[in-house]
């Protein structure tokens, strides 16, 4: 039997537990969020290097060298001791700069802190110190001065529904970060392929913001996708980034008409045309070698994709994915 | 030299695993197994997979491969079908065959486990 000391205590971790499971089984409140090793909101620390190695996944150096690791990953063989570790030595102080509905559903939110990131990393917020939340980040760090967000309205969602109602501008919310590595690394000359679909948008805007204050020198593609026409936002800027650009190929998709189409909020009929995003990508880029691809969305949409751009002809290590975890209360969904 | 050293070693694996992935994750008879959510570790495991069957450097022993393809029920035809993408893979690169025979004999002596016969 696999046994953890916590806080004076023995637990004994069952079949299959992970530290996170035995100390919640046990009564504890531990902090947590998607319980999938991204958010990081359950970090703890402990001594046992060996058992924690496969549980630090993610983790900076620093967090490393301070023997910190995701409760939520960690599996052990043998005996290990865990301490908790204050969550507020991990957080940022965020003030909250705006909130907005970009469309329906899309809220945007603009936060002021000072934190050091790459476009196209993420971020997890916290709502009242509990409910953890991983977004995207659309901002580019030199060219804007805040961090934008772009959440996913979910009507009744435990997080977005509460940003969306009670949170003001002025008001500081907590924030862990920055993590994730789906970034441009600056390889100027090979053809980029980006694929967002829904809020996915929000990061393959902060990398192609990247790539072009880089100076990217290749071809830029980017195909955007949304179950109905009215789903699309940040139509005007992207159009207008796409003009200034020769090299910017920008495609909208959507996969089915709604009533309301002829009231969506850009009045042009003909930026988007319906379809089916992976036909069309399977036509258009019959062979992707030589490309650097980006896919960041809902998790079905980029495991499909990663799958069909791969069997395109991209190397595996030359497609980056940002996929969008469901956490326990809320699906981040499209 | 080595048959791993002759096939060229780690960067020859490189070059060898997407082939083989993308051939693997296109044939009918085996895809099912491979097409896990994480196609990163998937991709990883295709590595190993890779390291052994060209003889190199690894740390797996028989009882390691039953443990890791227990409860796939995997039958004869399964295994005939990763040989053979396998031998294509090699064919496509331009292995000699007499080196190609080798690893056909290295994955042949791990069918029993693979098969948890
Ligand atoms: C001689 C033939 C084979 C060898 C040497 C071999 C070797 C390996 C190795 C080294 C791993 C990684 C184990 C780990 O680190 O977890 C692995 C995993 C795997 N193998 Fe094989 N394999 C063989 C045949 C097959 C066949 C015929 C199939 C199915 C058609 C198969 C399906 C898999 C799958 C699905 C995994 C991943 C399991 C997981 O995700 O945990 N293998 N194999």
């Amino acid at each position: 039997m696999t046994d953890i000391a916590f806080e004076d205590k023995h637990l004994t971790l069952e079949e299959g537990e992970t530290v996170l499971d035995t100390l919640l089984r046990a009564g504890y409140d531990i902090p947590n969020g998607c319980r999938a090793g991204i958010c990081q909101s359950c970090i703890m620390k402990s001594d046992a290097s060996e058992e924690i190695a496969h549980a630090q996944v993610g983790l900076s150096d620093a967090q490393k060298t301070l023997k910190y690791f995701l409760s939520c990953r960690c599996l052990p063989s043998s005996k290990i001791n865990v301490q908790r570790i204050s969550l507020s030595s991990q957080q940022t102080n965020a003030e909250v700069i705006d909130v907005s509905m970009l469309n329906e559903t899309v809220i945007r939110l603009r936060l002021k802190a000072s934190i050091d990131y790459h476009a196209g990393q993420y971020l997890t917020l916290w709502k009242d110190g509990r409910i953890a939340r991983c977004y995207s980040l659309a901002s580019h760090p030199t060219l804007n001065d805040y961090l934008e967000l772009h959440v996913k309205y979910i009507k009744g969602g435990e997080f977005s529904a509460w940003l969306r109602s009670d949170v003001r501008v002025g008001d500081i919310m907590k924030i862990q970060g920055p993590f994730g590595k789906c970034i441009y690394a600056g390889e100027k000359e090979q053809p980029l392929l980006l694929l967002a679909i829904g809020t996915g948008l929000s990061p393959i805007f902060g990398i192609l913001q990247d790539a072009i204050a880089k100076k990217h020198q290749g071809k830029i593609h980017i195909v955007v996708g949304a179950r109905s026409k009215e789903n699309f936002y940040l139509v005007e800027e992207l159009q207008k980034i796409a003009a200034q650009n020769k090299s910017i190929s920008l495609t909208y998709i959507y996969q089915e008409e709604t009533n309301t189409d002829t009231i969506t909020a850009q009045n042009n009929t003909d930026f988007a045309s319906k379809g089916d995003i992976y036909q069309y990508c399977k036509e258009r880029f019959d062979n992707l070698k030589g490309y650097r691809v980006f896919i960041c969305g809902a998790e079905s949409f980029c495991k499909k994709m990663r799958k069909q751009c791969f069997l395109e002809g991209a190397d595996m290590n030359a497609i980056s994915v940002d996929s969008f975890i469901s956490f326990t209360e809320e699906k981040t969904e499209g | 030299m080595s048959l791993y050293e002759k096939l060229g070693g780690e960067p020859a694996i490189d070059a060898a695993v997407d082939i083989f992935y993308r051939k693997v994750l296109s044939n009918d008879r085996i895809s099912q197994f491979f097409e896990s959510t994480d196609m990163e570790a998937q991709h990883a495991k295709q590595k190993a997979f890779m390291t052994m069957a060209f003889g190199g450097p690894n740390n797996y022993t028989g009882k390691d491969m039953r443990e890791a393809h227990k409860g796939m029920k995997l039958n004869d035809d399964h295994f005939n079908a990763v040989a053979e993408e396998l031998v294509a893979t090699l064919n496509e690169l331009k292995v000699p065959q007499e080196l190609i025979d080798e690893v056909v004999a290295i994955v042949s002596g791990a069918k029993g486990d693979v098969l948890n016969k």
